[in-house]
């Protein structure tokens, strides 16, 4: 594949203050439970009344984080969007699922269902800003984002000047207490703040929605540049430490040019062992970034848009890393490793602009 | 410039047939697989005729030999099925061989299975054996499922983008092995029918209580069904390495965006005919050129009218054969890109053309008419296929006969 990506404009809505004003000074905000929720803004600034009263929450934060992100990256129609989600809009198909029973089949209300459809957000994003060119949607856990991502790069080496991709996860009580029951969550109630402090089953759950108006070539703004993406299948441990190796050999980097990592550690001891690949890099460039964001399916947009925050101003947030001592001499090239319940593994690589 | 992609492999389970040849000898015999369900739990059990796959889940899994095993959706086994059908077509009989991508589609992922224990699922008042459908609420589970079960290797992901999301699923595959990051894709969709797609569908009043009509004036709707459909996509010169027999050309495809209504095409279809030009540029071709349009052809009373106005625009007086192949399988949502992809497929490789079955009178918005007979010995060359869904995302693709 040929040609470059970079990170022309972003937005993300998560359970951290990330959708506006000075990232750099924000507080961590501190969860009690396993449950963190975003922080949502004011979608009125984005979307009109009578669109916002039927539209659910994943919806509204879908929509609203991608009309900000292509503002930011100063492009009204882009050339493409594309979408990851695990879950799609969980209040959508709950409530449907519920009126079926409830109503016996009859009479229903369509609007659930149709919202309910994995791909409703990049309909309506495609609605909204009169988009008609090419629209898909990937639904396949940790790989949701990463292939919206890997389509992008795709479309990018194929000629498309810019692409707008994104993912976007919710998580409900309801779903919250289904997912437990298969161990995805902690059974010790713990706040975000101390989640590396408690290794034992499970984790905690978090929700979200980041969007990148991607570009082929680098602008004034650009945050950051994608060198690379690898996704892998239920590797085994000894599979996951060469295809590391193999990556950044063929990128031509050496481990000690990594001045960043940053990992999806989520204290859960039944997948932890998979970061163990890590032991060789250098301890002092590792950060764990889920207990800002909770894990979900695409939370790997999340750390693409944390790792791009951080090489465009520079430094990591203090507030957010307590653990951070003093800030890397260098902040040029920054790995990312992640994956989902031992499942779908990826690697991203970013460099900074220059 | 970037390799060829040919059509190396195909298997397919619906209404019409437990695998290709039986879909085609129910094609030629003009035997429609729409009927009452038998097997979901519905009022409209004897009102809302579907096109259902008629084995129980259990017999299924016999059939796909995972019997006695947990875990397998209705919707994994019937993909499986179709999967272990394209895989022994294409001659492969050891997938390790060679990194093989899977790109599956799906609409609602498991539901078949969930939705009668999801209330269960939700109570934390009871416990038992349906937690293990956990895991089969997310689309990606039948995926995984299906993957492991067969050993796929290489790129592994689950689109979803409504009624065009098997369509789409063969784009992507064919543009990661035109961008050399593959050189062999499985491609196609799975979908078993649910009372969530029924009732949302019929909530939106777009199911016909009679046999579905596609570009018939009396129109009411569409039919519902289910099924699997699975296309081996190969590059040029994998095919040449293992001289392996060629199908067809994946010459062409597009997907466009009709940004005009979260549920309704725009009435001058102008993003069916985005993505029909689209397709047809890729592969260089004119509208002369075209043999056969397999349509999206839902029966619905917007989809029928956009779709035509489509065809007129882009073919004129001039236009094609074209059907709908829906009255036949219903509308297997995400398996519908792959079924009708397989059956362009067949309409090149036997030189046919099928009819679009309970078409009586032409539509007043239109001057084009379906063809109703079956055809044999047709010229086929190039073919058509189009799958349009919700979130105005309307996909087009482009089959052509392998002449070297």
């Amino acid at each position: 594949m040929k040609g470059n990506c970079y990170i022309q404009g972003m937005a993300a809505i998560s359970p951290q203050h990330t959708f506006d004003g000075d990232l750099l000074t924000q507080p961590m905000i501190v969860t009690q439970g396993n449950r963190l929720s975003c922080v949502e803004p004011d979608y009125r600034a984005f979307i009109a009344p009578n669109s916002l009263r039927r539209m659910t929450r994943v919806l509204k934060m879908g929509l609203a984080a991608s009309l900000k992100c292509l503002q930011d990256g100063g492009i009204h129609v882009p050339g493409a969007i594309v979408t990851g989600t695990g879950k799609g809009s969980l209040q959508d198909t709950e409530r449907f699922i519920k009126e079926i029973r409830d109503f016996e089949e009859r009479a229903l209300n369509p609007t659930p269902f149709i919202q309910s459809t994995y791909n409703a957000v990049n309909g309506l994003i495609a609605l909204q800003q009169k988009c008609t060119q090419y629209n898909n949607t990937f639904v396949h856990r940790g790989f949701s984002f990463e292939h919206a991502l890997l389509d992008s790069l795709l479309l990018l080496s194929e000629g498309t000047p810019n692409v707008l991709a994104g993912a976007f996860d919710e998580i409900t009580p309801e779903h919250f207490f289904i997912k437990g029951r298969i161990g995805h969550w902690k059974r010790e109630t713990i706040s975000n703040d101390q989640l590396y402090a408690h290794v034992s089953p499970g984790t905690i759950s978090g929700e979200g929605a980041a969007f990148f108006l991607l570009t082929n070539t680098p602008g004034e703004q650009t945050y950051a540049q994608i060198g690379g993406l690898q996704l892998l299948y239920k590797p085994t441990p000894a599979h996951l430490g060469t295809a590391l190796s193999q990556f950044l050999a063929q990128r031509n980097m050496q481990p000690e040019d990594i001045d960043l990592i940053l990992t999806g550690a989520n204290a859960d001891s039944n997948h932890l062992h998979y970061y163990q690949l890590l032991d060789s890099y250098p301890q002092r460039t590792q950060l764990p970034f889920k207990h800002l964001c909770g894990d979900y399916e695409t939370a790997g947009a999340f750390a693409l848009w944390l790792a791009a925050t951080i090489l465009k101003e520079q430094q990591i947030p203090k507030a957010w890393f307590p653990m951070v001592t003093h800030q890397p001499e260098r902040l040029k090239n920054v790995l990312i490793y992640n994956h989902f319940f031992g499942e779908q593994h990826v690697f991203m690589l970013l460099h900074s602009k220059d | 410039m970037a390799e060829r992609v040919f059509i190396t492999g195909v298997g397919m389970i619906t209404a019409i047939g437990d695998d290709v040849a039986g879909n085609l000898q129910s094609l030629r015999a003009q035997q429609s697989g729409l009927d009452y369900t038998r097997l979901l739990t519905t009022i409209y059990k004897d009102v809302l005729p579907v096109a259902e796959v008629k084995h129980t889940t259990a017999e299924l899994s016999q059939m796909a030999g995972v019997s006695g095993q947990e875990g397998y959706t209705r919707t994994t086994l019937l993909g499986l099925i179709a999967m272990q059908e394209a895989i022994r077509h294409a001659g492969i009989t050891a997938l390790q061989d060679e990194q093989t991508g899977f790109i599956n589609a799906s609409t609602v992922g498991g539901m078949c299975d969930t939705e009668n224990v999801y209330f269960d699922i939700a109570d934390p008042e009871k416990d038992g054996d349906f937690v293990r459908f956990i895991d089969t609420l997310d689309c990606a589970d039948c995926t995984q499922r299906i993957a492991d079960a067969v050993g796929i290797n290489g790129y592994i992901t689950t689109i979803s983008t409504a009624c065009s999301s098997s369509a789409n699923a063969l784009m992507y595959g064919a543009r990661l092995i035109k961008a050399g990051l593959a050189r062999r894709v499985i491609c196609g969709g799975t979908e078993a029918l649910t009372r969530f797609t029924l009732n949302g569908f019929n909530s939106l009043k777009n199911i016909d209580k009679r046999p579905c009509m596609p570009f018939d004036k009396d129109r009411n709707g569409l039919n519902l069904g289910e099924g699997a459909a699975y296309l081996v996509l190969e590059s040029e010169s994998l095919v040449r390495e293992r001289n392996a027999p060629v199908l067809a050309v994946f010459n062409g495809y597009a997907n466009t965006n009709e940004a005009f209504h979260p549920t309704a095409p725009s009435p001058d279809g102008d993003g069916a005919y985005a993505a029909m030009k689209g397709a047809m540029e890729m592969g260089g071709c004119l509208p002369a050129d075209i043999q056969y349009v397999n349509v999206h052809g839902t029966a619905t009373l917007s989809n029928d009218v956009a779709e035509g106005m489509a065809l007129q625009r882009l073919f004129g007086e001039q236009t094609p054969k074209f059907s709908s192949t829906k009255p036949f399988t219903g509308h297997a949502l995400a398996a519908a890109g792959g079924i009708e992809a397989i059956y362009a497929v067949l309409a090149i490789q036997h030189q046919l053309i099928f009819p679009n079955l309970h078409f009586k009178e032409q539509m007043e918005e239109l001057y084009i008419t379906p063809e109703t007979s079956l055809l044999e010995a047709y010229p086929v060359r190039h073919v058509l296929s189009n799958s349009f869904g919700f979130g105005g995302n309307n996909a087009s693709l482009l089959l052509s006969k392998y002449e070297g």
